[in-house]
This record gives structure tokens, C-alpha cells and sequence, in this order.
């Protein structure tokens, strides 16, 4: 059965879901605003599963992973807080470089 | 009595295989105790090598058929999920033993947890092998990269470098997980059916939708797999993970997800109406993964980006072998694979050996200092590098051959030129281990002898191309089994 165009246009919405989830999730300068990212994406995931009418199975392991990923990104959020004193994803870069050994001249 | 029970685990090899690591899992961190969860997470993870090597020598060398399961989680053998599986399984094994060696770089309260995470790891890719559908092979690949994430952020407990690997890895691999969901809905519309076999079988009535699907989900797993541009991950999380992160994420993280898309390509090659489309995408991802990893390699100044970013290239000869499409391709792209779990254990172990050698002057005359790690570095430098009589020059040849073979002369040329470069990147490290001498900065700490067995068998791995007629014999009918017909 081909596609209908709501179902298209449903797809559609799912695939900007999670361009725009992607986009956030690599390129945002915030940590939580990265787990943000993820979760939009993984949303994206779940509304082209809807879309499709995919069994039911395999929407409760998306939002299970969904799940697992907030958890799991909660804590090393927290972590990173703890250890840098902030989640700015330039400021983890930057003191990460300093940290970096350096090679000697040989 | 006994043998009958042997008898009973043979016939149900698939599934014990599978779900060996979790059990094993389950009691390493019931038992509490860091060596006593090491012993348990040993133990299952020979049970799963041994029953997993089993299934691949009685259906790829014997010829004998093994079953489906379905015993609650459906599970099907073909060629490519038989040897991989096989291969990934001893891998785990023997990075599970080395594990022991770097047990005290953490809390012994969250020891086990580590173990049970390299175990969850393992068996995720396990099970995403012999998966029979989508919905199976997407649960047990995020299975397996959520616990290589979590275990890339216990590198923390050294180096708190370790996080942003962590984080990055969350950002990627999220992102990998949704693309897997997406893709897998447009196939089960497209194709009208959720069964990754049915691809070749089933009357594709939407060849639009269910390409996108299989590249969506090719996509993701190149995610997983570190495939170059989508790396972005790779040099934070390998750079300063620490010895548990390239015991997971290196050796078996990157083998795996290779491999699976290695699967789900023969899968989709065999489908007349998306097989162009698919070997198309293969191809373009495969020629640039080489060309970029190679170029980051020769520029990497630490053992682990190095070693991720030289295998981001190698995995990029894998896929265009696999964009053949034919039992050729697929034999070559197995042997290539191989290569890469090899020289990966003995970089990643080797360099874990060596205290992570974050930087390439902690290289400097461990031939001298460590003369067993400085061996297994050499001998995945040489495999880096397609030295003759290696495993990966094996590999490659082959892969040479099936590309000639249908005309495809620019993807030898492919092939010639990242083996060129990886004699470059290859020969500093070969360089350093046995040609320099070690400075007050490297003093290296002392190996572990748990790591010794992971060490050996990936020296000896490495020079399976001196003597490789059974090697040969197993990938041949793992691509027959796989292509069927297909040429």
C-alpha cells in the first residue's frame, strides 16, 4: 500500500523532529541542551513509528531507549558539573585541551 | 547425562550465545566482589564464545544446518551473523580476561558494574548478529551502546576528560538509535514486513520507502560503528576513555557495528529494487570514510585516536566490499572485519597495557619495556599497514580482486591508497616501539598477565594470512549462505 499524502506529510513532521534533534544534539554548546537534542530526535523516532503503525513492540523499545538515554545523559550531566564546575561544552573543550599531555620534541 | 545436555545446548547455541553475557552480567554484580565478578563475567563469556564458535564451525566449515530460534526472542543464522558472531564472541572473551588487568583503575564498589557493562556490551552485539528482525537487532545495538557509553563515562574515575567523551558518545549514539526507530518503520511499510531476511524475499511495493529505511538504518549503525564523517565521537571518547572504554567501545563497539551493517547490506544487496540504491550509499560513505580517517591518522599524536581514526579508514574498504554485493564482496568485507578486530585488540589492549599512552612518546621503547605489548602493537601496526602475510593484506587482496572483477578499478585504487597511508601512520607506531628509546615521561606501568591471552590471540590472528585455507573456506560459505545465488 503506497503512502497516503497526510501520511507523507506526517513523515514529514517526524523527519524535522529529528533533523532538528540532531542539529541540537551536535551543535548546541549546553550539555543539557545536547540531552535535549537527543530526546527530540528520539521523539521524531516515535512519531514516524505512530505514523507507520508500527507494532507496539517496537515503540516500547524506542521509548525505553528514550528513557535509558535521559537517565544515562542525567548523570554524566551531573558529573560534568561536579567536575568542570559547569556544562558549557566550550569550557569542558577548553579545559580538556589544557589538560591534554604534550608531545616532547624529539 | 551430560552429553545429552551438551546436546541440548548445541541445538539452542544461538540463543545461549546471546544471552550468556546477560546472565553473566546479572550475577557480576550480585556478587559484589571486583575479582569474584571478574571470574563470573569470565566464565560467561567463554560459555557465549565457545557456543557461539560452535554454531559457526558446524554450519560454515561442516556444512551442517543450524535451527532458528524462537524461544521468546526470534533469532535466525545466516552466514554473515554466523561467522561474525563467532569472531565478536571470542573477542569478548578475551577482552573480558584482560579486563582483569585494569580492574583497579576503579572503585572496587563499581567494579562489577564495569564488568557486567563490557558483558552487556558484548552480548548487545551479539544478539543485534543473530537478530531476525529490526526490532530485535535496534533493542540489542542500543543495548549494546548504551553500556559502552556508560562505561566510557566510568573512565572518570581517572581522567574526567572521560565525560565529554561520554556525553559526545550520548549525542551520537541518541541520534543513531532515532535514525534505527525511523528506519526501521519506513522498511516494515515498504517492504511490508519486519524480518531483515525478507528484504531479498518479499515484494518490495514501496522500493522509495524502504531504500530510505536501510539507509537511515545504515546510517545509524555507521554512527556506532565510528565510519568517518559521522565520528564524532571517536577522538574525545577513545583520546581519553581510558582502558575500559577501548576494551568496550574499541575492540568490541566498533567490530560489531561494523559488522551488523556488513549483515543488513548482503541483506539489502539482495534485493533487485533497492540493491543499486543501497550499494551506491556504500559506496560514497565507504570512499569517504577511507580517505578521512586516513588523513586524521596521520595526524593523530595519541595510540587511541589514532588507532579509531585508522579504523574508521579500514572500515571504509569494508563497506565498499560490501557494495559489490556479491559472495565475494562479502567474503572480503568478513576478512577486512576480522583485520580490524584484531589489529583493535592489539592496539587498544596494547595501549591500555601501557596506561592508556595517551600521548605517542609513551610508545618509546616498549618493545624494550613491555616486550609482549610492544609485540601486539607491532603486530596491529603491521595489520594497519597490509603487511604482507597479515590478515588485513589477505583482506584486501581479496576485496582487490572481486573489485577488478566487476570493473570497479577506482575502488582498488581505494584500497592501494589507504594502505599506503596506513604504512605511513602504521610505521611511526612500528617506529617508536622498537626504535626509540624510553624517557623518564613514558616509564610505562607493568602489564598485567591477565591481558596476555587478549595480546597472543591477536598476534596470532594477525598472521592467520600465512596459512589462510580454513579462514578462506569459512568466509567463502558465509558469503555463499548469505548471497545465495548471487554470484
Amino acid at each position: 500500500m503506497a503512502p497516503g499524502w497526510t501520511m507523507v506529510a506526517e513523515l514529514a513532521i517526524a523527519a524535522a523532529l529529528l533533523a532538528l534533534g540532531a542539529v541540537m544534539a551536535w551543535s548546541s554548546a549546553n550539555a543539557a541542551k545536547r540531552l535535549a537534542g537527543v530526546q527530540i530526535a528520539l521523539l521524531g523516532g516515535c512519531v514516524a513509528l505512530a505514523v507507520i503503525e508500527a507494532p507496539s513492540t517496537l515503540m516500547l523499545i524506542a521509548i525505553a531507549v528514550a528513557l535509558a538515554h535521559v537517565a544515562l545523559g542525567g548523570a554524566i550531566i551531573v558529573r560534568l558539573q561536579e567536575a568542570y564546575g559547569g556544562v558549557e561544552a566550550p569550557d569542558i573543550d577548553s579545559a580538556d585541551k589544557q589538560s591534554e599531555p604534550v608531545e616532547p620534541d624529539s | 547425562m551430560n552429553a545429552s545436555l551438551l546436546e541440548l545446548a548445541r541445538q539452542h547455541a544461538l540463543l545461549l550465545a546471546v544471552i550468556a553475557p546477560f546472565i553473566g552480567a546479572a550475577l557480576a554484580v550480585v556478587a559484589g566482589h571486583a575479582r569474584v565478578s571478574w571470574a563470573i563475567s569470565v566464565l560467561a563469556a567463554i560459555c557465549s564464545a565457545v557456543l557461539a564458535i560452535d554454531a559457526g564451525q558446524r554450519a560454515l566449515i561442516n556444512g551442517a544446518p543450524i535451527a532458528d530460534s524462537v524461544e521468546g526472542i526470534a533469532l535466525r543464522a545466516d552466514g554473515v551473523a554466523l561467522f561474525a558472531a563467532a569472531w565478536i564472541a571470542g573477542a569478548l572473551a578475551v577482552t573480558t580476561i584482560a579486563a582483569g588487568a585494569f580492574l583497579r583503575q576503579l572503585n572496587p564498589r563499581v567494579a562489577p558494574l564495569g564488568l557486567a557493562l563490557v558483558l552487556c556490551a558484548g552480548g548487545g552485539w551479539i544478539g543485534a548478529l543473530y537478530a531476525q528482525d529490526w526490532l530485535g537487532l535496534i533493542a540489542a545495538a542500543s543495548t549494546a551502546w548504551i553500556a559502552s557509553v556508560a562505561l566510557a563515562a566510568f573512565g572518570a574515575e581517572r581522567d574526567r576528560a572521560a565525560l565529554n567523551g561520554a556525553m559526545r558518545m550520548l549525542g551520537a549514539g541518541g541520534v543513531a538509535c532515532a535514525l534505527l526507530f525511523f528506519g526501521a518503520g519506513l522498511i516494515g511499510r515498504g517492504a511490508g514486513s519486519l524480518e531483515i531476511a525478507a528484504l531479498e524475499s518479499a515484494r518490495i511495493f514501496a522500493p522509495g520507502l524502504t531504500l530510505t529505511g536501510v539507509g537511515l538504518i545504515l546510517a545509524g549503525l555507521a554512527i556506532q560503528a565510528g565510519i568517518a564523517p559521522l565520528h564524532l565521537w571517536g577522538g574525545a571518547a577513545f583520546g581519553r576513555g581510558g582502558a575500559w572504554m577501548m576494551l568496550t567501545a574499541g575492540v568490541i563497539g566498533i567490530a560489531g557495528a561494523l559488522t551488523v551493517i556488513v549483515r543488513v547490506a548482503a541483506h539489502a544487496m539482495a534485493a533487485p529494487a533497492i540493491a543499486s540504491g543501497v550499494a551506491a550509499g556504500l559506496v560514497a560513505l565507504g570512499a569517504i570514510s577511507a580517505l578521512i580517517g586516513s588523513m586524521q591518522a596521520i595526524g593523530a599524536r595519541s595510540l587511541p585516536r589514532l588507532a579509531a581514526y585508522a579504523f574508521a579508514a579500514q572500515a571504509g574498504c569494508v563497506l565498499i566490499s560490501a557494495a559489490l554485493g556479491s559472495q565475494a564482496g562479502i567474503a572480503a568485507a568478513l576478512v577486512q572485519a576480522l583485520a580490524i578486530i584484531s589489529s583493535a585488540i592489539a592496539l587498544f589492549v596494547g595501549s591500555a597495557v601501557m596506561g592508556g599512552a595517551q600521548s605517542l612518546h609513551a610508545l618509546d621503547g616498549v618493545g624494550r619495556r613491555a616486550p609482549l605489548a610492544g609485540a601486539a602493537i607491532t603486530a596491529g601496526a603491521l595489520g594497519l599497514m597490509g603487511a604482507p602475510l597479515t590478515i588485513t593484506f589477505l583482506g584486501r587482496w581479496r576485496m582487490i580482486e572481486a573489485a577488478v572483477g566487476v570493473g570497479w578499478w577506482w575502488a582498488a585504487c581505494i584500497a592501494i591508497a589507504a594502505l599506503l597511508a596506513g604504512v605511513f601512520y602504521g610505521g611511526r607506531l612500528v617506529e617508536r616501539v622498537y626504535f626509540r628509546r624510553s624517557s623518564a615521561v613514558a616509564d610505562a606501568q607493568a602489564g598485567d598477565w591477565c591481558a596476555a591471552p587478549a595480546l597472543i590471540a591477536a598476534i596470532c590472528i594477525t598472521l592467520l594470512g600465512v596459512e589462510p585455507s580454513l579462514l578462506l573456506r569459512a568466509v567463502g560459505a558465509a558469503g555463499a549462505m548469505i548471497m545465495g545465488g548471487a554470484p
